[in-house]
């Protein structure tokens, strides 16, 4: 190899070996605290470490896949929900929350086919269908919610229902009609996806508004207005 | 059990998990927590200490999830990294190294096996290539760190050889590792 750009130099080296034993794991617990307060100080040094740690990520298959002992799922989400989480509603695999889930969906789809077939009559001014659902997304990425807006019970249902604040924070769910000013729906309920509209925003909402979820302060925007990140957004439609 | 899920099914999981989707959740751990369970157990060699260890890291997942940029890693890599580095601290301050390494000696004495180097990687991925570059006995050290978790103490040992010789040998490894690697 001669010199060129892509050469190693003395310093360089150094650290390429440094990042390489840090991932190999290899170093006393000093140097490997010393190697992690490098990390996080020094932007250059992080990408040798994390292009390491994409080198050697094949060796990964030498893991095997092991049982776990049932057990240990239940102590997770006691330390992480508490008893509350650990018990009920339906995580870890127990049926009532599927059960709970395919039964809203159900409902939901027997209400539109009621509507199509016309065995209930459109509500008032009906114009605007009785059911509107938007697919909530996002560039940076989270998840994908979908919203169902229910105009004659007056509610917004969102899947997936469950969602969990980190403690912090709320869900904050908004609608932006024509005059593109956010009105807050409400929060994000933590165990369940419905939301109850206010009657003077249900008559705001139909076709082409847009519905957005952002992370709030716990309780809410203190302003009305949404202070923090908009995770997820999409337009309401006839489906 | 269940299927394998995909890393790209694994990487939407987390994503979900990372807006605090308790569901997401349960459903990232059924799918890797045997994976994660085989990295603690691997490097902790302990049941009760890899159960443990396994606790430990999925409250880190689930706190950690809004961390994870889809774009820079692969989503089981990314797990398997927090389990492994969690378990090499635990036996790192389990067996804590008694001897302070001296800085490294000089790497650059080695130059690039000219014949090595021409011979093509397209069988095969490139590590396992790039690893039989090396002499056996030191991609042997290099796997054995990664999969085992030695420490410099423990190959020292294993490979009979002073602790400042085996860090000079795995050092100037992984920059023949890494030049061989680059693409």
């Amino acid at each position: 190899m001669s010199s060129d750009a892509t050469q190693m130099g003395p310093d360089n080296e150094r650290d390429v070996a440094l990042a390489g034993e840090y991932v190999l794991g290899v170093l006393p617990m000093g140097e490997r605290r010393t190697a992690e307060r490098r990390i996080a100080e020094d932007e250059a040094f992080a990408v040798l470490v994390r292009n390491w740690q994409t080198d050697l990520a094949a060796l990964d298959e030498h893991f095997e896949p092991q049982q776990v002992p049932p057990a240990v799922a239940a102590r997770v989400e006691r330390r992480l929900f508490g008893d509350e989480g650990a018990r009920g509603a339906g995580l870890w695999g127990s049926l009532a929350f599927w059960r709970g889930l395919a039964f809203a969906s159900v409902l939901i789809a027997a209400g539109l086919a009621l509507v199509v077939s016309g065995a209930v009559p459109l509500p008032v001014g009906g114009e605007q269908p009785a059911m509107l659902v938007a697919d909530l997304t996002g560039e940076n990425a989270p998840i994908g919610l979908v919203a169902h807006f229910n105009r004659d019970a007056g509610t917004i249902n969102v899947l997936p229902a469950a969602l969990q604040d980190d403690g912090g924070h709320s869900l904050e769910l908004w609608a932006v009609p024509g005059d593109g000013v956010p009105r807050s729906l409400g929060l994000v309920p933590h165990d369940g996806g419905v939301i109850a509209i206010d009657r003077k925003h249900v008559e705001e909402l139909g076709e082409g508004v847009t519905l957005a979820v952002s992370l709030e302060p716990a309780g809410g925007s203190p302003t009305g207005a949404p202070t923090g990140p908009v995770l997820v957004a999409g337009a309401l439609s006839g489906g | 059990m269940s299927t394998l899920a995909s890393d790209d099914e694994i990487g939407h999981l987390i994503s979900r998990v990372a807006l605090g989707d308790r569901n997401a959740f349960s459903s990232l751990y059924r799918d890797t927590s045997p994976k994660l369970f085989g990295v603690c157990l691997r490097i902790l060699r302990q049941q009760a200490q890899a159960e443990d260890a396994l606790q430990d890291i999925y409250v880190k997942i689930w706190r950690r999830a809004a961390s994870f940029a889809a774009g820079k890693s692969a989503p089981m890599a990314w797990l398997v990294t927090i389990a492994r580095n969690h378990c090499i601290d635990m036996i790192r301050a389990r067996r804590p190294d008694p001897v302070d390494i001296d800085d490294a000696p000089a790497l650059a004495d080695e130059t690039p096996d000219p014949e090595a180097v021409a011979i093509g990687a397209s069988e095969g991925r490139r590590i396992d290539h790039c690893l039989e570059e090396l002499d056996a006995d030191r991609a042997k050290a290099v796997v054995g760190a990664y999969v085992e978790g030695y420490s410099y103490q423990e190959l020292a040992e294993e490979y009979g050889v002073p602790l400042n010789t085996m860090r000079t040998w795995l050092r100037r490894s992984l920059i023949k590792l890494k030049e061989c690697l680059q693409p």
